[in-house]
């Protein structure tokens, strides 16, 4: 049944995501195909990952470096447990990549119940990557990939599969090629910078000399919106990714600010203080107002919108203090989402509509929060912690991000939607607030 | 045997393409501006640390300003000083003005109106704590506070525009209650 040497068709790895079902691996939530990682007292799986094996010669180090990084990816999920490689008995160099060629009674000795095998070639600037996710119990492969492209771009390649392994084993595709937009504050200017999500490879998008805040994303991938001082007056703008172009896009008298792109339309809700005071309207991608979406006496702002694009989380302070509230857009219903506390900001929706994230003032402390978006089910995130602001969530439902002060000056940090394994990103000169989480379909520049 | 083939080729071109362009940021306003946009006056750059407009005052702007003699000129001068050196208060998360804030605005409506040819913006700002995002809006509100004030007062509409900068230009730095209530706040600054 198992094909010697090849690449496993995508109707064997499905036949193999079906064989998840009947493994008995003791006491592991791996009975259940998907696994609930929200639970706080899920149990990790164990997995080993050796470095990878090269095939010819040349860049031996990317054998370290690869299976580092698909280590880091599995360990971020809050899934896995990635065994110690000292405890492993065997040279990965020498080791095999397939289910023939390997032996699995020597990893189930080592700890493991999952084996991630990865094995490269590389020829001038060009890399054949293999990659292959076994169950070591069954001494079955779960999902086996081969990558092919310039060799600078082997992170992508193993961050999709490590999204490869989280959808057979969970059913959802993991989040790991998508990166976190945020503002980097150092002297006098804030500018919009893209990073990994796991921190590496930061990237300057603006160089507007001024002070630019709240970067949103297009749900293409292809543009961050963002608000800035740089004409002087708060406006919005928008910065296309694959050129390096921006234009403005909503210069209203008055504040421009908080921009939040439709999903599935070319649209955004922004806060636009022309006609008196802060509320929220929808604009088309050219900035010419649609309607008001929300209209009242106090400050409405910060507008989240629900992934199927007909409601909007925000805020208002027309009880006399701010809170979340939510808004159904055809019907123009409004309705108050949070009742404890005196100050409660930054509404964040879960790719998913489970959730809403949200910044909560408590202790003279600002923290962290999680509310279904019927009003029940409060959930605090962080807690004694410094100040913990502004979360967004993953595109896979996972992971939060948000900025702490819990070590000093504002960075961005993010930890797994049950609020544990909380790890900082960012490590920048300065201050970093204000992240925005990217699609998954993504432009690189 | 099918090879399960991740095509890379397609896929890594777009980034040849990235770097085959000359990717520098260039600002391209859309021809078809669908909204008024608002006008500035004279200063080159925002400033909230009090230094304000009144630093050089060219022949041109004293004669918009009206003010031909030496004297006039001097008291315009002592008069600007104080006018932009009062900030105008508030309490924590809040934009309404107490009386002491109100008697601050009545020495401003005073400059405004013995000197109606001077324009000014009324800048609002709030202390670093909370959100970004709301503190913008409550800075935009503490200068509208003030504007709808001044204006009730008989101030020329004219004369005043308004910035919101929320929290992102402190004028105090430290992390304490005498700190945060001196960036509560509007200041006000002349453009000339």
């Amino acid at each position: 049944m198992f094909m010697h040497r090849s690449r496993f068709p995508i109707f064997l790895l499905l036949g193999l995501g079906l064989l998840c079902l009947v493994w008995t691996v003791p006491a592991r939530a791996a009975e259940r195909v998907y696994i609930d990682i929200t639970q706080p007292f899920f149990q990790r799986l164990p997995v080993a990952i050796p470095d990878f094996k090269y095939l010819t010669s040349n860049q031996t180090q990317l054998s370290r470096e690869m299976a580092t990084t698909l280590t880091k990816d599995l360990d971020f999920s809050g899934l896995f447990r990635p065994l110690d490689p000292a405890g492993f008995l065997e040279d990965p160099q020498k080791t095999g990549l397939t289910v023939t060629d390997l032996n699995f009674p020597v990893w189930r000795r080592t700890g493991a119940d999952f084996l991630a095998r990865g094995g490269y070639e590389v020829a001038d600037n060009h890399i054949k990557l293999q990659m292959r996710f076994f169950d070591v119990v069954t001494s079955r492969m779960i999902v086996g990939k081969m990558y092919e492209g310039n060799v600078r771009d082997w992170p992508t390649m193993v961050h999709r599969f490590a999204d490869e392994i989280l959808l057979a084993l969970t059913g959802e595709a993991g989040a790991f090629g998508t990166r976190i937009a945020f503002v980097q504050a150092s002297g006098n200017s804030k500018e919009i910078y893209v990073v990994d999500f796991d921190g590496s490879h930061p990237v300057q998008i603006t160089s507007d000399n001024s002070i630019n805040l709240s970067p949103s994303w297009s749900p293409d991938g292809r543009k961050i919106a963002y608000m800035s001082y740089r004409e002087k007056f708060p406006k919005i703008f928008t910065a296309n990714l694959q050129d390096g172009t921006s234009r403005l896009l909503c210069g209203y008298p008055g504040l421009n600010a908080t921009p939040a792109w439709r999903p599935g339309r070319d649209e955004l809700a922004v806060t636009l203080s022309k006609d008196g005071n802060p509320d929220i309207y929808l604009v088309s991608s050219s900035g010419a107002v649609i309607q008001k979406l929300v209209n009242g006496p106090g400050n409405d702002t910060s507008p989240s919108w629900s992934p199927d694009g007909r409601k909007l989380a925000y805020v208002s302070d027309e009880s006399g203090s701010p809170q979340v509230y939510v808004l159904d857009v055809g019907s123009g219903q409004k309705r108050r989402l949070t009742f404890s506390g005196s100050y409660n900001t930054s509404p964040s929706w879960s790719p998913k509509g489970d959730w809403i994230a949200y910044c909560g003032r408590g202790d003279g402390r600002l923290d962290l929060y999680l509310t279904r978006p019927d009003g029940g089910g409060t959930r605090q995130l962080t807690r004694g912690e410094g100040n913990n602001e502004d979360p967004t969530w993953s595109p896979d439902g996972r992971m939060i991000a948000f900025s702490s002060t819990r070590e000093g000056a504002s960075a961005i940090w993010v930890m797994l939607a049950s609020g544990g394994g909380a790890r900082r990103i960012t490590r920048l000169p300065g201050a970093q607030q204000l992240p925005d989480w990217s699609p998954r379909s993504q432009v690189s520049e | 045997m099918r090879r399960d083939l991740f095509n890379g080729t397609r896929f890594f071109l777009v980034v040849l393409l990235i770097f085959a362009v000359n990717a520098c940021a260039k600002k391209t306003i859309p021809t078809k501006q669908e909204f008024p946009t608002e006008s500035t006056i004279g200063t080159t750059e925002p400033t909230s640390t009090g230094a304000g407009g009144i630093g050089g005052i060219n022949d041109g702007q004293w004669r918009e300003l009206g003010l031909n003699s030496a004297a006039e000129r001097q008291e315009f001068m002592k008069r600007a000083q104080t006018f932009e050196n009062d900030d105008v208060y508030f309490a924590y998360d809040a934009y309404v003005l107490s009386d002491e804030a109100r008697s601050v605005l009545n020495k401003k409506v005073e400059f405004l109106k013995r000197y109606p040819k001077a324009k000014v913006t009324i800048e609002g700002h709030s202390d670093q704590r909370g959100t970004n995002e709301y503190n913008l809006a409550l800075g935009e509100r503490r200068a509208t506070s003030a504007y709808h004030y001044l204006l009730n007062s008989g101030v020329q509409a004219a004369q005043l525009s308004m910035i919101s900068y929320g929290e992102e230009r402190p004028l105090a730095t430290g992390q304490d209650e005498a700190s945060w209530a001196k960036n509560r706040r509007d200041h006000f600054v002349l453009n000339l």
